[in-house]
């Protein structure tokens, strides 16, 4: 055996090597997609069985039908319509008013300097650690005070008065602004209010697409606060909480197949938007450390 | 080490002595945190002392006009030519007497034990945080109803709004300072033959100097209605026996002092077991959860990214749509699917206890959590593997490395450093885990020795449940405040440690 | 400072006082300045003046019950805005009783804004009541065995005499008594079948003789391929086999007792778990976390199911599942306790209307509950919802005195309890579901010690 054929040899088992360790790696990933996506498939085919009941012994529904779907948006007793455009509603204003707070707060740490600088940023520290609900049957009691119970509005506070609190990722960005900037502006005479609109947002294009896209899926998912706050009046309710009711134990046969339906469509729009938006929720999460 | 060996390393070697010297850090962290504890209370009184003589020596100082500006607002301000400014501390001092007269006053005054509500035996109960006797009038038809129900008082709302009194009172306080303080600037400024500020200059100086005020007031402003206010009313109720048998209107609550700690550490032992099992789980769980998905999430973002591996967006998406989906939908979901008669049991013919008992609902907790957690790890990471610069790994293997010391030497430790801040969040994030918890198991399975919980609650679906299931509001605030300490702990400690990690990095 | 503050607070209650009587006789109405609702019965001095008890719907008191109203409505801006909370399932049928309470009682002085909620159900509507009256409905439905914390909390109206009288005449006595706490009427009986009873498929046990014992059930069940379902993992069946075992379980003055730690309570536990030795052989008693009614549709509808133990409401579900005509109905069958076959005790609740007793419309809220009571409406409940009635002429109706249905829960009454003296306050609260939950999970086998440590945790629970 010569040298030359040992090393052709070596070459030969490497690539062999590479090529099984490839196909293992296809392998796993195939089995986890399978785990991963039968659940969602599990969710769309409920959601197309004409069978009522919470659960089948045969995966594939044996009567196919969009019944759950219009069933969804002409029922009564659950007006997942409503509920889609209460969701919508508080969605969007939360969004907008969140992400202008978020912005606000976060400049003024991060390029600001001013004397309670430091008892602030640690005072919000501190309020962020207590648990987020804990406090909601007083919260409630005070939206009762502004005349806000049970109302939309009272939902849209809520969500973005606690929002502010989430402002070191933004925080986080804006440290990364070189501070030149500010300086050349505040030499042309530029007062902050100027450079905070108009040098500093432009910049900060997916730090607020991060902070608009959190902010947004937020009320979608919400269950706590509108179980807590709307109580019985159900044509308040938001889609979260509206499905959770379907599943209660009175109703979960009859319309189990209708809450899948909804998941649908309520996933539908949420999934698209984060599959699209999702570098910009990278970037956010990592603080800029990956550059989207 | 010093610099000099410092400098001397491989990029990789370096990322191994920062994350080793994080953790040889915990102990000195610690130490640090006690003495930062200590610092801050001397601060505090050092602030409240220089307050005073700051509040003396302006008083001593003062003309006449800053003089009299400490009994009635903005006067002085009006005495040195800032008529606008004046105005708006008179009305703010005209506001809050009026605030407190018909309103403050009142509610302030109930606050402290000298509520009656009076029993059904006609006995006043001391120490009510309100007072109130329901008076009962029939009609005609011998209806009964109440005739004072406006006028009742609602330990509640006495304590919320004297609550809101307090905070007033503060707000008032620092703007009475600030009035004696702004009197007091001016008054030097005209000593100084300087014009004092106008109106409007002070009014576009908001838009400038002062920009932080306009950025921050009005978010601060509703975190104070809605945030804070809420949060000291409920630390309150920790002190009070607001439960099932004490619910206002019908019968007010009172003050228990520390009597609630004392039943969840020691004095009720059922309380107290329960306590200290959910805690344990809280925490095995969090570490559980943290960590599990991080590390498969690495695994997961390896593979995709591995150099040779095709469609590596297709494989990438897959695991996103799950992670988009909201929570509640796939958790709701997962409990259908892993129910006792239903989903997968139903299929398979079989009657897996996956929720029902408790050991498997542990597993179950942790594994579907991955489920959800891992797609998330796996999108950030990938992000962060693309950074790692291509020439450390070609130098490993140059040295010979193969790739699982490629992972444990570079890998591993680039994305640990960088990630450190997310997997703290994410680990105080899990023990505030409400949505997998409740969605799944609801806390269950639930054993007779559990006070109003089951074998896989947090303290945060504990405290919940105590809430809305068993008006234990008074236990749940308890709970709250336990929930504060452990994160304010845990957080404040790393956050001393990435402190040091940070100084360590200057030297680099 | 204390006892002058106290002194205030007297004076201006004194003052409050005065000045609500006086403004009691200007409308023309008494005044009684009880302490609370539960507080005795030294109120007579009021109500001698009041109508005394006579038909309701004789004209004369029609007119004085549209008079209260307009005066309701007069105070509250000329609507009489009412709430009401019933069971999701009920709403759709409850809201066309309200339509017509809403033409009976119409007057030209006011319009009526009667809204109904399905969100709150009968199981929840005490507790969120008390939590907060004001957002609470006006007219509520909830299970019997919640009225004790409801009287407790003071949330909850006294019933009218001239209602009362009424609702005493029409129905049975034992709906009348656990309307009433302390020998005062706090609510309006609905229907007699808040308990549970046996429902069988009759291709698989032919006659009644076959569903004596759970052992026998359970082995047809099983040669079959179906199965028996008991949720042991629900308290409110389970306590059924601690009555069977002869455990005194009694909720009185706010204090619940309930002797489990005993030689009873162990022979209770171990009958238990000697059904749950059969799960998976013609066995189900569900530990987990999806709810008894949804098991047993599923359950029959699968064919999976030969017979449950379950209450009326899930009548209508069942006979879509196998047929009208192969549902059977009977009373709980023997359990083998001790040796010896026994037979399964329950609980025979009833479920009963309730008025917030800080409800801004309290006469019309009163008249609408009581409507809601009637016997004309307790026989449409039954035709639309399967619900038995309570009230007496209704019962001794052709159609209804025949229902299977009835009859089973008239054989199982002999041994039923009571719900509202039996269980209240912490009873529900403490973890009585997990102690069967635990058994099934563990299918039977647990040992004695084990049993009776978790019934002494069980009664720590309830009664501390």
């Amino acid at each position: 055996m010569t040298n030359t054929q040992s090393k052709s040899d070596m070459q030969t088992g490497y690539a062999a090597k590479r090529k099984l360790a490839n196909i293992v790696v296809y392998i796993i990933l195939s089995v986890m997609v399978v785990i991963w996506i039968f659940p969602i498939i599990w969710l769309i085919l409920q959601s197309l069985r004409g069978e009522k009941g919470i659960s089948t012994k045969y995966l594939i529904p044996h009567q196919i039908t969009f019944d759950n779907y219009v069933t969804l948006f002409t029922d009564e007793r659950f007006p997942f319509g409503q509920w889609f455009v209460n969701t919508l509603l508080v969605a969007i204003f939360s969004c907008i008013i969140s992400t202008l707070f978020i912005l606000m707060i976060s400049y003024a740490f991060s390029r600001l300097r001013f004397k309670s600088r430091k008892t602030f940023l640690n005072f919000g520290l501190i309020l962020g650690m207590f648990p987020g609900f804990m406090s909601m049957a007083a919260t409630y009691n005070i939206m009762e005070v502004f005349g806000l119970k049970q109302s939309l509005v009272a939902l849209v506070i809520v969500y973005s008065a606690g929002a502010g609190l989430g402002y070191q990722v933004a925080k986080g960005f804006f440290d990364t602004i070189p501070r030149s900037l500010d300086e050349a502006a505040k030499i042309d005479g530029a007062t902050r209010n100027q450079i905070f609109w108009q040098i500093i947002l432009p910049l900060s294009k997916p730090i607020i697409v991060y902070t608009a896209l959190t902010t947004f899926i937020g009320p979608w998912a919400d269950y706590i606060f509108v179980s807590y706050f709307m109580k019985d009046n159900s044509e308040k309710y938001t889609v979260a909480y509206g499905l959770y009711k379907m599943l209660e134990n009175q109703t979960i046969n009859d319309y189990f197949t209708v809450f899948c339906a909804g998941a649908v469509v309520i996933a539908i729009p949420i999934t698209i938007l984060f599959v699209v938006m999702q570098r910009f929720y990278v970037a956010g999460v990592t603080g800029g450390a990956v550059k989207g | 080490m010093d610099y000099l060996d410092y400098v001397q390393m491989t990029k990789g070697q370096r990322a191994v002595y920062r994350v080793t010297s994080f953790f040889k850090g915990i102990p000195g962290a610690l130490v640090h945190f006690f003495q930062l504890v200590g610092f801050f209370i001397k601060k505090f009184f050092v602030w409240v002392g220089n307050g005073f003589k700051g509040y003396g020596s302006r008083f001593s100082k003062g003309d006449a006009g800053t003089k009299l500006s400490f009994l009635i607002m903005g006067v002085g301000n009006m005495a040195h030519k800032q008529i606008g400014k004046g105005l708006i501390f008179l009305a703010a001092e005209v506001g809050y007497i009026y605030f407190m007269c018909v309103f403050g006053m009142n509610y302030l005054s109930k606050l402290y034990s000298i509520g009656v509500q009076i029993d059904d035996a006609g006995t006043m109960v001391d120490g009510a945080i309100g007072s109130q006797r329901a008076l009962y009038t029939k009609n005609l038809l011998g209806v009964e109803s109440i005739s004072n129900l406006d006028t009742l008082d609602n330990s509640n709302q006495v304590l919320l709004y004297a609550v809101l009194t307090l905070i007033v009172t503060v707000a008032f306080f620092a703007l009475y300072i600030a009035n004696t303080k702004s009197s007091f600037a001016a008054q030097e400024l005209i000593a100084a033959g300087k014009k004092p500020i106008s109106f409007v200059q002070e009014a576009k100086s908001f838009l400038d100097e002062r920009f932080h005020v306009t950025l921050l007031t009005l978010p601060v402003l509703l975190l104070m209605v809605f945030t804070v206010l809420p949060i000291v009313f409920t630390i309150f109720m920790a002190f009070t026996n607001y439960d099932k048998e004490h619910q206002p209107p019908g019968s007010l609550y009172w003050w228990v002092g520390f009597d609630n700690f004392a039943d969840v550490f020691y004095a009720n032992p059922m309380k107290s077991e329960t306590f200290g099992k959910i805690l344990i789980w809280t925490l095995v769980w969090a570490v559980f959860a943290t960590f599990t998905n991080y590390i498969f999430g690495i695994i997961l973002a390896l593979m995709i990214n591995k150099k040779d591996i095709k469609l590596k967006a297709f494989w990438r998406t897959m695991f996103v749509i799950t992670a988009a989906v909201p929570q509640f939908v796939t958790l709701l979901l997962m409990r259908l699917l892993l129910g006792d008669n239903t989903g997968l049991n139903a299929m398979w013919g079989t009657s897996y206890p996956f929720l029902s008992d408790a050991l498997w609902a542990r597993i179950t907790v942790i594994v579907v959590n991955m489920w959800v957690g891992i797609p998330y790890t796996m999108l950030i990471t990938s992000g962060l593997l693309m950074n790692i610069p291509e020439d450390l790994y070609e130098s490993a293997r140059i040295d010979g490395a193969n790739a699982f010391q490629q992972f444990t030497k570079i890998t591993f430790p680039y994305i640990f450093f960088v990630t450190t801040p997310y997997l703290i969040t994410t680990f105080v994030g899990n023990i505030n885990n409400f949505n997998v918890i409740y969605f799944l198991t609801s806390g269950g399975p639930s054993p007779s020795n559990y006070y109003q919980a089951g074998q896989t609650d947090l303290l945060v679906t504990w405290l919940y449940k105590l809430t809305v299931n068993s008006s234990d509001f008074n236990l749940a605030a308890v709970i709250g405040i336990i929930v504060f300490i452990i994160c304010a702990l845990g957080s404040l400690i790393t956050f001393n440690m990435s402190k040091a990690s940070k100084n360590e990095e200057e030297f680099s | 400072m204390v006892s002058k503050s106290k002194k205030i607070v007297a004076l201006v209650l004194t003052a409050m006082m005065a000045a609500t009587s006086l403004a009691g006789c200007a409308t023309g109405s008494t005044t009684t300045s009880s302490t609370a609702p539960a507080a005795s019965t030294a109120e007579s001095t009021g109500s001698t003046e009041t109508v005394s008890a006579v038909d309701v719907d004789s004209d004369e008191v029609m007119t004085q019950i549209k008079d209260a109203i307009a005066q309701e409505a007069q105070e509250n801006g000329g609507k009489v805005s009412l709430k009401v909370w019933c069971s999701g399932d009920d709403l759709a049928f409850e809201k066309t009783l309200i339509e017509e309470f809403s033409t009976k009682y119409a007057d030209s002085r006011y319009e009526f804004d009667i809204r109904a909620k399905g969100s709150i159900g009968e199981d929840s509507a005490g507790g969120k009541i008390i939590e907060s009256p004001k957002d609470g409905a006006d007219v509520f439905n909830f299970a019997d065995d919640q009225l004790s914390s409801l009287v407790e909390a003071k949330a909850i109206a006294k019933v009218a005499d001239l209602f009362n009288e009424n609702v005493k005449k029409n129905n049975t006595a034992d709906a009348v008594e656990v309307c009433s706490q302390n020998g005062i009427a706090y609510a309006f009986p609905k229907t007699s079948d808040n308990g549970y009873f046996l429902y069988y498929d009759k291709r698989i046990f032919k006659d009644e003789s076959a569903v004596a014992s759970f052992d026998d059930m359970i082995k047809t069940a099983n040669d079959a391929g179906k199965s028996v379902y008991f949720n042991l993992g629900n308290g409110w069946y389970s306590t059924g086999v601690f009555f069977t075992a002869g455990c005194t379980v009694e909720y009185k003055d706010g204090k619940q007792t309930a002797t489990y730690n005993t030689p009873e309570g162990l022979s209770a536990a171990k009958a238990m778990c000697h059904l749950a030795e059969n799960i998976g052989k013609g066995f189900v008693g569900t530990a987990g976390s999806s709810g008894d009614n949804a098991t047993v549709q599923q359950g029959f509808a699968s064919g999976e199911f030969a017979a449950a133990v379950i209450g009326t409401w899930m009548g209508p579900a069942i006979k879509d599942a196998i047929g009208e005509e192969n549902v059977g109905a009977a009373k709980l069958p023997t359990v083998l306790m001790d040796g010896e076959q026994k037979q399964l005790h329950s609980f025979g609740g009833y479920k009963i209307i309730g008025v917030n007793a800080f409800s801004k419309f309290p006469t019309t809220a009163q008249a609408l509950a009581y409507f809601l009571s009637t016997k004309d409406s307790q026989v449409k409940r039954y035709e639309t919802r399967g619900l038995i009635p309570t009230n007496s002429e209704a019962l001794e109706d052709s159609k209804i005195k025949e229902d299977p249905a009835l009859k089973a829960i008239t054989a199982q009454r002999e041994f039923a309890h009571p719900q509202g003296s039996s269980v209240g306050g912490k009873y529900w609260a403490s973890n009585i579901a997990g102690f069967g939950g635990e058994i099934v999970t563990a299918k039977g086998k647990l040992t004695d010690a084990e049993l009776e440590k978790k019934l002494n945790d069980l009664v720590t629970q309830f009664e501390g």
